[in-house]
């Protein structure tokens, strides 16, 4: 046994003098607030702190390392994918008091933050000086930036902006070890290999991020955002595939299937059109006379897939409650039914049609209530199974079901998450996309940076992905 | 050498390159990854240095480490996979830059590959982690690297990162491998996302070129030159006319970048883009008689005949100083440290090397640190 009752009693003892009584949590109850993010799975953590500087995270993680406990970080919990669940008695580092905005480079555009800092709170905060931090998960009203460098966070800007990793100059990271380093910077190419690109998507296994220098991205001088209605989803679905196949790559282009506007129209009241097959909510940013002609192109291939309805926003406000509907989703179902199942995959843009219809005829094949919402100029799907699991069997059932999407996804030359990341969920699936050889690198790699395997361990990597056939030298 | 020599002989000789003109005792062409592995297996296990070679267009980066077998991407030359209607394409490493995007051209798409490296391998340009000056508008080349295929020092074929446009499925291999100069292995295939070309395109010469930066949206690219200061507009031609009107100057249709810095001795200021003015000061300084500076980037590229090593050395620190580096890219043999003061997770960075390369057998020293 690794670590044992008395271990973690000392440890606490300890934790408690370094941070103070409010900041260390041992008492069940609040062990049991720390025990899940947003998806399904859960776990339980010896002891949960809340540090509030990058020394006292490096204090921490030296003192639980030293009592070889297993290290979990933490921001708002919004993941969906289990990332961010406690291993069985770890200590949880809960990041969000680090939320400071300091060093904000107008001129540069860039600027040095918390891991706490919640998305839209730094976008927010860059209003008067007409920038923002373009990653724009649809959680940006709560997840925090550590957060989203943890799954490397999409979101429906990220069609034409790239995900989180696009938008992360450097981290400042604590080691397993307890050091403090940073990774990457503000100067473009530094000499080396790329660790803030490993950082960024690892799930807090490599290191704890305790700051976060973003690239900011200037707020546009104009947008047109049109909500496009189609009888049919596969009418909505051929409409986005012929607008990427033209070359033209909005700055979002996300799709709602019937069963998903009626839930949120519920929800939201955004004047949703309640009976269409689908819609297509697609924005273009820009110069004032570029996106004219741009989103005359749009209505062009939307029209020419039998588009029945297209209305575009005369104003901010409108254009925020459009953007509300899609954003609303996930809570829209969730007021709708006990339980839900949210998948994450990728497929080829050129594949995106069929594979649809494939979720879709699994949905039916497994009786369940699907309902769909997706950044679909991406190709990133989100099948969302609304149901009861206090029904016999039933939790079986989404599971199994999902699986299968994702193995349709993957047969058309996908991947298994855009954006959500592994965590658990996934964990298990990785073998399907990636050969022996290719996670025993991945390993290896995880094991350059900790050792001993006290980072939020049993997250990405499948047990025994490691080989231990290392060559002779 | 004798053990390579024999299993050489054997095993790859029908790889052996007799194209490439390299002091090298073996140069070999594998046909796959595959046998790119076999390789440097056998070289892993006799712990005789491999170094890789494109089209030998980048051998002065980060100084060439002496090698006893050079395995060329010569052919490694397919282009696997071309999705236009998706914006990606799968491609061998050996392909030149020109032909992949003389290619997709034909669909109004690029690959945002570097401009002026003309003659350059797309492993060339991967494993340099070099971008092109469009970078501005469409960001760096190791944000456009979906997925590698890489034979491993250790001698196996790795694949990371996905053939998607958006992925968050394991360890983000594609950027380790981008700018790590075949220390780590040989890349073999990648998958890139593509952009499609802007309708029209402008060049437009100006006075200020961070007062341009700052006052238009999106601009392709802002150089400020020895030759002078360029505004590179792409989009609809009323949006490129409006957007001249605002920056002053007069356009010339299409995109005309400067020459490649040439001469014996190259330098590299890369510093945080507010830094740029005082890079430029400094490379002039040094004696700079080219230089090529992207703003709101940070790179200052300069080309000198030769240069004083104390100057250098307090352009260095000074650079350094700001959270930026200056590094040589062509050395003249003048024998300078390419990279100046490592970073601080050296130590991680040489167990990173470990992993994929146990042996150190792949291009020995390239790196900082003497990596």
């Amino acid at each position: 046994m690794r670590w044992g009752y008395d271990d973690g009693m000392d440890l606490a003892a300890r934790l408690i003098e370094l941070l103070g009584a409010t900041r260390v949590h041992t008492h069940p109850i609040d062990r049991l607030i720390y025990a899940k993010d947003s998806g399904v799975s859960s776990g339980d953590p010896a002891i949960v702190v809340l540090p509030e500087t990058t020394e006292e995270v490096a204090a921490i993680v030296r003192m639980a390392a030293g009592a070889d406990m297993p290290i979990v970080a933490r921001g708002a919990g919004t993941g969906l994918a289990g990332g961010a669940v406690p291993a069985s008695g770890s200590v949880l580092v809960v990041l969000t008091r680090m939320n400071a905005i300091y060093d904000v480079d107008e001129i540069g555009r860039t600027a040095w933050v918390g891991p706490g800092v919640i998305n839209l709170d730094l976008s927010d905060a860059l209003v008067d000086q007409d920038l923002h931090f373009a990653p724009d998960p649809s959680s940006q009203q709560s997840s925090t930036i550590g957060g989203n460098v943890g799954t490397n966070a999409g979101g429906p800007h990220c069609l034409a902006e790239g995900s989180t990793i696009a938008h992360v100059l450097g981290v400042e990271i604590v080691t397993v070890d307890g050091d403090i380093m940073v990774l990457g910077g503000a100067a473009p190419d530094p000499p080396g290999y790329d660790l803030r690109g490993l950082i960024v998507g690892s799930e807090g296994t490599l290191g704890i991020v305790t700051r976060v220098l973003v690239r900011l991205t200037e707020n546009p001088p104009d947008v047109v955002t049109m909500l496009i209605s189609f009888d049919g989803i596969g009418d909505a679905a051929r409409t986005v595939s012929d607008i990427i196949g033209s070359g033209l790559v909005p700055a979002a282009l996300e799709m709602m299937d019937g069963p998903m506007i009626e839930a949120v129209e519920n929800f939201v009241h955004a004047g949703l059109p309640v009976g269409a097959g689908a819609v297509l909510l697609a924005e273009v940013v820009g110069h004032p006379a570029g996106i004219a002609a741009e989103a005359d192109l749009i209505r062009e291939i939307a029209v020419a897939n039998a588009a029945t309805d297209i209305r575009t926003a005369t104003d901010e406000d409108e254009r925020a409650l459009l953007w509300k509907g899609r954003k609303s989703a996930f809570g829209a179902v969730a007021q709708a039914a006990p339980d839900y199942y949210l998948n994450d995959t990728v497929v080829p843009r050129t594949r995106f049609v069929e594979v649809l219809d494939e979720i879709c005829a699994i949905a039916d094949r497994y009786d369940l209530r699907l309902l769909n919402v997706f950044h679909a100029g991406d190709g990133n799907f989100h099948p969302l199974i609304s149901f009861d699991a206090s029904e016999q069997g039933m939790s079986e059932k989404v599971v199994a079901a999902s699986h299968e999407m994702v193995h349709a996804a993957i047969a058309a030359g996908g991947t298994l998450s855009g954006e959500h990341g592994i965590g658990i969920e996934k964990r298990d699936l990785m073998s399907r996309v990636f050969s022996v050889d290719d996670l025993d690198a991945q390993a290896r790699v995880r094991e350059a940076f900790d050792p001993e395997g006290l980072l939020n361990p049993g997250k990405i990597l499948p047990e025994g992905s490691r080989c231990f056939d290392r060559p002779a030298t | 050498m004798t053990t390579l020599r024999s299993v050489t002989r054997e095993l790859f000789e029908r790889m052996r390159d007799e194209t490439v003109e390299i002091d090298a005792e073996f140069v070999v062409a594998p046909s796959s990854l595959e046998e790119a592995a076999a390789v440097l297996a056998a070289a892993s296990a006799a712990a005789i240095p491999v170094s890789f070679y494109g089209a030998g267009t980048r051998r002065d980066d980060g100084g060439t480490a002496p090698a006893d077998v050079v395995v060329t991407s010569n052919r490694l030359n397919r282009i696997v996979d071309w999705k236009p209607d998706d914006l990606t394409v799968t491609v061998e490493a050996g392909v030149a830059i020109e032909t992949l995007e003389s290619e997709i051209v034909a669909r109004r798409q690029t690959a945002v590959l570097p401009e002026t490296a003309v003659g350059a391998t797309i492993g060339g340009v991967i494993a340099a982690g070099i971008s092109g000056y469009r970078r501005l508008r469409y960001g760096p080349t190791r944000d456009r690297v979906l997925q590698v295929r890489v034979a491993t020092g250790y001698g196996k074929v790795v694949s990371g990162g996905s053939p998607v446009v958006k992925s968050s499925t394991g360890y983000g291999l594609p950027r380790l491998f981008t700018g790590s100069l075949g220390s780590l292995g040989m890349i073999g295939t990648v998958t890139l996302k593509l952009w499609s070309q802007p309708l029209t395109a402008a060049t437009v010469e100006i006075g200020d070129a961070a007062a341009a930066l700052q006052g238009i949206y999106r601009p392709l690219a802002v150089l400020e030159t020895s030759e002078g200061s360029f505004v590179y507009l792409g989009g609809a031609e009323s949006q490129i006319a409006s957007q001249v009107r605002r920056v002053g100057g007069d356009p010339h249709p299409g995109l005309i970048w400067p020459e490649p810095i040439t001469g014996p001795l190259r330098i590299e200021f890369r510093v945080s883009a507010p830094f740029v003015p005082a890079a430029i000061e400094r490379a002039k300084h040094l004696g700079a008689s080219r230089w090529i500076a992207e703003h709101g980037i940070g790179r200052v590229e300069a080309g000198l005949d030769d240069v004083d090593a104390e100057d250098f050395a307090a352009a260095r620190t000074w650079a350094e100083s700001t959270g930026g580096v200056l590094v040589v890219t062509a050395d003249a043999g003048t024998g300078i440290d390419r990279w100046g003061t490592p970073p601080a997770s050296i130590e991680i960075q040489r167990r990173i090397k470990a992993v994929f390369d146990p042996a150190g057998i792949c291009n020995p020293g390239i790196m900082p640190g003497g990596m």
